[in-house]
């Protein structure tokens, strides 16, 4: 029978174009065996909850390079909460000063990987998250 | 869920099934680089003026290595982000046991139960489950480029048989007229399906959504003419015949590696490590096994 | 009878050639291979860190002969073709490289007060960044505004921004450079217009604009129009300042950015390169000769951690530029052939860890900026930028970097101190040959247009950045910091700039102030004018100015193209991932 696979979501929000990350992210989770769907650019945070409605999404990733992060990220854990949808994983990576790293963590993201985080990290903790799901 | 195959969707399935039957089936398949996603993309726009609900089912190759894949279908369909008349859906082709052809048509049945009027399954078509996925569509479209050359012969034998339309691309560019020549005389050596319906091939450039809104009434008439002509049926039961087959394979093949020692595992080892041969595996795990 | 060793003398060259490699052979075997029996070498292979190029142990004349390394060929002399040496004959002895610092951020005031205090430092010039609304075709109150206005840059709405930027102590100013792509004809008629209101001559200093759109669509992402339009939009630009303001330079061919994307020296130049005579080509199309035209392609190019290979990329970038624009331009001129190079050490080698280690890095990479030569001017990011926000002192130190090369070193004191190198020459043509093999590849899709609407660039980068980041982690490629001499525990947390929404609260406001004050009338009807332009092949400049100066928005100026043009989305390929 077909394994399951993890789904994983990965957005830019606003305006931050920087996208040697979730190049990088999205080669090292599909190495790892997991299905990466990208957004593209230039998301709103309502874009982004559609896209894991529809994809079926269990991990959400938001690559936030720009510094805007307190900006857009709040509003996409607001609208998960809203669609009842706040099972996913939330992650979040890119450049983020620890209190936003913390406040982030506070209303709802799950981990914040900040630079120098290693890919393999990211891939062992979501499948650990995953397989705490009972999955 | 019903990528998973658990007995909890299939029954979700049977229960939908009722629902379903009434959205049109598009395939489209091409190789890599024939702006397919740009030409779903400006499809949809032009089936969204005509006011019907698309659903879109996008099909990227997973990795042979890792099994995992990176989708970035939706990135190219932008415009339809934020429009709940629009379903984007990606999925990967997770090699031959995936269940290709059986796991699109029951996303497909899903969004046809949900009352999308049009669901497209987009794939690459180099490879032969996913010439399976286009057969399952009530129309196929097949869309090349100029200057494929004799690239065109990369189109399988397989999908030129069951194509329904023949699309050029990018046809501003030089060559087009070329392609759409060859594609007629491969056309009209291929045997005739009995279906009565005469294959239009179309130049379009997607990019500037010239050609489309043709394109889409081709759609509408041939739906039209399946209708008519019985074709929907022989198709469904086509269908129906294929999913049967492919999960009767894998469900049987689910139970003989259940009902044996450790799932097939040590069957597997063995086989790995050069003890047997695949046919004496087989027999193992089937209890056939002649010593 | 066995023949007598040949005698070496002096007028028998391949005698001497040859009991050289006798002579190499035996110290191999007599004195290497025991001393190495006794030790082993630090690894198993030595290669350079991007282009992984094998390093061998030693080099000798012998690697020129195998190139067939002809002096007058390969380097000629300084200011001469093919420039290898320099495009300048008297090299930095004459004149220092130009020393310069990104800046830009908050609000225009903000800006111009920074801007002048550096120009009080000594500083000559400075480039301006603009924040990430402004360099998309967005005014500040745009929703996709949000939370980004004055953050990246200096955020530009109307001409009265401008104005309020450029209000400097122009007597000092000798060079800005203004980075902004897709929006570059908007940009350039507010700095025009902005200088007329002011009385400044055009002609008294040089404006050096980016105006780079197709690196954009490569690797940057700030783009707005599909790439043909971009193209025709960007040569647009050019044409204009070619025409009217002939010292000022109009397009930066900045492959700073692919190296920033990961992308290989040899990938960097062949990817920059075909970009450049993409623009090229389209600006001679315009009905010019190339020898007017060539001498305003400026390129500006960053610097990574391999010291031999930034050196021999230096080199072989003015003699690729060079040989292209005669062998394949016909051009004639010196100025067409001389390249105009900025470049800087780079960003990608600076670590977030161990930030004070980073100083060494800029050392070590401005050393080779000075060595590799042809650079006009060099900029120097600050050594921790990577966390921290730009700090008076962390500027004073990349000064101070670039001071102390130029006048503590000596490398500045004659030209091309490396030339002749046994493995500087072998690798700066090793890097000429792979770079034109490139250059040939992307002509077969092409050419860079073709590249980019495929997705051949975006496709080849992200390959690299793939690569780079699995060498990091694996620990193949060493990084002090990262994964060598890691300091446990090392926590970095980083600043970043709390502008608050103070500053977009100001700006917005500011731009609904100028909004009401203006004449409507006059911005319907020049924007309309843009709106005809840009449906036919009139040169967009000149009726953009005229809806500047009616100070009309950036984002309405950006608005009738998008009208017209479409907006651009590419599709998973073209976008890398």
């Amino acid at each position: 029978m077909a394994e399951r696979k993890i789904r994983v979501l990965l957005a830019k929000l606003g305006l931050d174009s920087h996208t040697v990350g979730v190049t990088v992210i999205a080669g090292a989770l599909r190495d790892a065996g997991m299905e990466v769907i990208y957004t593209g650019l230039r998301q709103t945070p309502d874009m982004v909850v559609q896209a894991a409605i529809q994809e079926d999404a269990d991990v959400i990733g938001i690559s936030s390079l720009s510094g805007a992060q307190m900006q857009h990220i709040p509003k996409v854990l607001a609208r998960l909460r809203e669609e009842s949808i706040d099972d996913k994983l939330v992650v979040v990576g890119g450049v983020i000063p620890d209190e936003d790293a913390e406040a982030l963590q506070i209303e709802g993201v799950d981990k914040v990987f900040t630079m120098g985080a290693r890919t393999g990290d990211i891939a062992v903790y979501i499948r650990e998250w995953w397989e705490q799901q009972g999955r | 869920m019903l990528e998973e195959g658990e007995d909890g969707a299939l029954t979700g399935l049977r229960t939908l099934l009722p629902d379903a039957g009434r959205a049109h089936l598009l395939g489209i398949t091409g190789p890599p680089g024939a702006g397919k996603s740009t030409l779903v993309d400006r499809v949809v726009s032009e089936l969204r003026r005509r006011n019907k609900t698309v659903g879109v089912i996008a099909i990227d190759p997973s990795s042979p290595f890792s099994g995992g894949a990176i989708l970035g279908d939706r990135v190219r369909m932008q415009t339809h982000a934020t429009d709940t008349g629009v379903f984007i859906r990606s999925m990967a082709t997770r090699g031959q046991l995936g269940g290709l052809a059986r796991t699109s048509f029951e996303a497909t049945t899903v969004l046809d139960a949900m009352g999308y009027d049009v669901v497209l399954i987009e794939t690459v078509g180099v490879g032969q489950d996913e010439v399976d996925v286009v057969e399952l569509a009530h129309t196929t479209t097949v869309v090349s480029i100029p200057g494929m050359g004799d690239d065109i012969q990369a189109i399988k034998a397989g999908i030129l048989e069951v194509g329904d339309c023949f699309v050029v691309n990018k046809a501003d560019l030089p060559g087009a007229e070329r392609v759409a020549m060859q594609l007629a005389a491969m056309l009209h050596l291929r045997e005739s399906s009995g279906e009565n319906w005469e294959t239009p091939i179309l130049k379009v450039e997607a990019e500037k959504a010239r050609g489309i809104d043709q394109l889409v009434d081709i759609y509408e008439a041939h739906r039209a003419h399946l209708a008519s002509s019985g074709g929907l049926v022989r198709k469904a039961v086509r269908r129906n015949e294929r999913v049967f087959h492919e999960l009767l394979r894998e469900r049987t093949a689910a139970q003989a590696l259940h009902a044996v020692e450790g799932g097939g595992e040590p069957v597997l080892a063995a086989l790995r490590a050069g003890e047997i041969d695949p046919y004496t595996a087989v027999d193992r795990v089937l209890g056939e096994e002649h010593d | 009878m066995k023949r007598a060793k040949p005698e070496p003398t002096p007028d028998n060259p391949e005698n001497a050639a040859a009991t050289r490699d006798a002579e190499e052979k035996r110290w191999r075997r007599d004195m290497l291979d025991p001393a190495l029996a006794e030790q082993g070498e630090r690894q198993e292979e030595f290669r350079t860190q991007q282009m992984h190029w094998p390093v061998k142990d030693l080099y000798t004349p012998k690697d020129l002969e195998e190139i067939g390394f002809d002096y007058m060929e390969d380097l000629g002399f300084p200011g001469e073709y093919p420039y290898t040496r320099g495009t300048n004959p008297a090299g930095y002895r004459q004149d220092l490289w130009k020393m310069l610092q990104v800046t830009g951020f908050g609000t225009a005031n903000d800006s111009a007060e920074r801007w002048s205090k550096m120009l009080e430092q000594g500083l000559n010039g400075f480039i301006i960044e603009y924040d990430l609304p402004t360099t998309n075709g967005y005014d500040s109150d745009h929703p996709l505004a949000e939370g980004e206005v004055a953050r990246a840059g200096t955020a530009i709405d109307t001409l009265a921004d401008m104005e309020q930027a450029l209000d400097l102590p122009w007597d000092k100013l000798q060079h800005l450079n203004s980075v902004c792509n897709a929006p570059q004809p908007v940009n350039l008629a507010m700095i025009l217009a902005a200088l007329e209101k002011r009385g400044v001559e055009p002609a008294s200093f040089t404006l050096q604009m980016s105006n780079a759109i197709l690196i954009e669509y490569t690797c940057v992402g700030r783009y707005i129009y599909p790439p043909r339009h971009g193209l025709r939009i960007a040569t647009d630009c050019i044409e204009y300042v070619i025409r009217n303001h002939p010292n000022w330079i109009p397009i930066s061919v900045v492959s700073a950015q692919l190296y920033a994307a990961r992308a290989t020296p040899v990938q960097e130049l062949a990817f920059g390169f075909s970009i450049a005579m993409e623009y090229l080509d389209a600006t001679l199309a315009r009905g010019f000769d190339v020898d007017e035209v060539a001498p305003y392609w400026s390129f500006i190019t960053g610097l990574e951690m391999d010291f031999f290979e930034a050196i021999a990329k230096l080199r072989a970038y003015r003699k690729i530029w060079a040989r292209l624009m005669k062998e394949r331009y016909g051009a004639k001129k010196a100025e067409s052939l001389r390249l105009r190079l900025m470049s800087s050490p780079g960003t990608t080698g600076l670590t977030l860890q161990q930030p004070l280690n980073n100083i060494a890095r800029l050392g070590i990479q401005t050393l080779a900026c000075a060595l590799g030569g042809g650079a006009y001017a060099i900029t120097t990011p600050l050594h921790d930028e990577a966390h921290a926000l730009p700090s008076e002192e962390a500027v004073r130190v990349g000064i101070a970097v670039q001071n102390i090369v130029a006048h503590e070193t000596g490398v500045a004191d004659t030209v091309d101190p490396l030339a002749g190198s046994y493995l500087v020459e072998s690798m700066t043509r090793r890097m000429e040959d792979e770079v034109f093999a490139e250059i040939a590849k992307v002509d077969a899709l092409g050419g860079a247009l073709a590249a980019i609407e495929s997705g051949y660039f975006q496709k080849e980068l992200a390959r690299s950045q793939r690569a780079r980041y699995s060498e990091i982690e694996d620990g193949t490629r060493k990084q002090v910091g990262v994964n060598h001499l890691v300091q446990p525990g090392e926590k970095r947390s980083i600043e970043m700039f709390k502008l608050g929404e103070e500053a977009e609260r100001l700006q917005v406001k500011q731009l609904a102030r100028v909004r009401a004050d203006r004449d409507e009338d006059l911005v319907t009807k020049t924007l309309e004018r843009v709106r005809e332009a840009a449906s036919g092949d009139e040169n967009l400049v000149p009726p953009i100015l005229e809806a500047v100066k009616a100070y009309a928005t950036q984002g309405e100026i950006c608005d009738v193209m998008r009208d017209v043009f479409g907006v651009y989305h590419p599709d998973s390929l073209t976008a890398g991932v």
